[in-house]
């Protein structure tokens, strides 16, 4: 009996995301007849890649993805050091550290990144001499190590006060409790809401084609103005960052499951 | 060997509190000229009302607490704010908790190989030897690579025990640590520190358990509002008390 009205319900379940799927298609497909859109789908594949005498030639998209994922790659890993780096700090017994620490987190999280990104390309960059992509890395990695940093802290003030206890009484020293006690069960405990900040970074860094970086949403906006392929090419350019973000929860899961003992 | 030490020094006065005081903001007085002396292999239990600060006087010991005044001397070395100090004290007193406190990530032989390797420099191997010892004494020598969620209350206070012994501490601390347990796993817990107390170990008790106290402890302190009531030889104590504060508390638990 229980499983007929479990199937009952999937059953039910199924039907509605079959609709809800079916009037999606139906109200793109109308909104391109009222502008008069002509599909062109069969461009489409040359913006992703060609094949030249049997040889596979990237096309912008791909060369756009490429920039992106390089972008994010290293602003992760410098957004996760700056991050952990700003969270020790705040929790240090440094009054200087704790207030350096405040005053970048507060400026950064209270300015649009928009702002961030300009500020840094049109007054720091020709100060230090920083390359395009140098200042997107810096502008992504500042602004998400901010929010990371927040996340951190919260994962270390949530480990108990028994766990540092245990450390002292041990003869162990600060830095050698952090290191094997209490951020290796922080780290596990914030995994989640870190893979959110960093499907955010993803999605942030298209922000960057704003000073002229070529990732894959500058490329998009070169290609839709030479070809007016709009919709084609933004439907794929989102089912794009789709997948990378996907991926990316994925790992963090399949991350999460290696290391279940710490809840 | 331990015991022989204890026989050859026993008149050797190993931990030194005089004139503790300590508030905490509200303000609480926790310790109020609180003085006591340990003698080198001697049991020392602390009894007394919840609140009276027995905990804060046993974790002021290892500087968990900072007291506002006076003297702690562990073995000849002063716990003041000299950081080398604290840790070297630290190193030489083990400390059992209520709450067991295991390291949850780590598995039973890491808890116990940590320190030992973090604080006293040795190999993963000579680490492991010692651990091995120490979980055959506390009898869980076949949970060495079981996790602390799988192990019962008093297992995990068994390990915890073996984890602060891995220094080779010269005075153990337990705090309370038979009170977050099932009354069915307090015996095994028990026994392992009455086999310490004969070995030689010298030993600072906060306890609830009467009958240990008895059975084990040398002496005993028994303390109200952070201030020492009476300390007696454990006979005289429980026998003949002196304070009428004392009979009265005994009256209440016995």
């Amino acid at each position: 009996m229980r499983t007929f009205a479990a199937s009952l319900t999937t059953l039910r379940d199924l039907v509605c995301f079959g609709l809800t799927g079916f009037a999606l298609v139906w109200l793109v497909q109308r909104g391109a007849e009222q502008l008069g859109y002509t599909w062109h789908w069969r461009q489409l594949p040359r913006a992703l890649f060609t094949v030249s005498e049997g040889a596979f030639v990237p096309g912008p998209l791909l060369k756009g993805l490429a920039v992106t994922v390089e972008i994010t790659l290293i602003s992760l890993v410098l957004a996760a050091l700056i991050g952990l780096a700003t969270a020790l700090l705040r929790l240090s017994g440094s009054f200087v550290g704790r207030c350096l620490a405040r005053v970048y987190l507060e400026s950064i999280r209270n300015t649009p990144l928009l702002v961030q990104i300009f500020f840094l390309y049109f007054v720091m960059a020709p100060i230090f001499d920083l390359g395009r992509t140098a200042t997107a890395v810096l502008a992504l990695s500042l602004f998400e190590g901010a929010y990371a940093s927040e996340i951190f802290r919260s994962g270390i003030a949530s480990i108990g006060r028994g766990q540092w206890e245990a450390c002292y009484s041990l003869g162990l020293s600060r830095v050698q409790s952090y290191r094997r006690v209490i951020l290796p069960q922080a780290l596990r405990r914030v995994l989640p809401p870190l893979t959110s900040q960093a499907v955010s970074l993803i999605k942030d860094s298209a922000l960057v084609s704003t000073i002229a970086v070529y990732d894959l949403t500058m490329e998009a906006r070169t290609i839709v103005a030479d070809t007016f392929l709009t919709f084609e090419i933004w439907f794929v350019v989102a089912a794009i960052y789709l997948a990378l973000t996907l991926t990316l929860s994925a790992l963090a899961n399949a991350l999460e499951r290696r290391y279940p003992r710490i809840a | 060997m331990q015991h022989a030490a204890a026989m050859t020094e026993q008149n050797e006065t190993i931990v030194v509190a005089e004139h503790l005081n300590k508030a905490f903001p509200g303000p609480v007085v926790a310790l109020d000229d609180f003085s006591v002396q340990v003698k080198r292999g001697e049991v020392l239990v602390l009894i007394g009302p919840s609140g009276s600060g027995k905990s804060t006087f046993l974790r002021c010991l290892n500087g968990l607490e900072a007291i506002d005044s006076g003297r702690i001397v562990i073995d000849g070395v002063p716990l003041d704010d000299n950081e080398s100090n604290r840790l070297a004290i630290r190193r030489e007193v083990g400390m059992v908790f209520q709450s067991f406190n295991l390291f949850p990530h780590l598995s039973v032989l890491d808890n116990i190989n940590l320190a030992q390797c973090l604080v006293r420099g040795k190999s993963k191997f000579e680490a492991t030897e010692t651990t091995g010892a120490l979980l055959h004494k506390v009898g869980l020598q076949e949970k060495m690579h079981a996790f602390p969620d799988e192990l019962s209350g008093g297992q995990q206070q068994r390990v915890a025990i073996a984890r602060a012994l891995a220094l080779q501490p010269k005075v153990m601390l337990f705090d309370e640590a038979t009170s977050a347990l099932d009354p069915e796993m307090i015996g095994e817990v028990l026994d392992v520190m009455r086999t310490l107390a004969q070995e030689g170990m010298t030993m600072v008790v906060v306890t609830h358990e009467m009958g240990f106290a008895r059975e084990v402890g040398d002496r005993v302190v028994f303390m109200e509002a952070g201030r020492l009531v009476e300390e007696a030889k454990t006979a005289d104590f429980f026998l003949r008390p002196i304070q009428e504060r004392t009979r009265e508390f005994l009256r209440q638990i016995l």
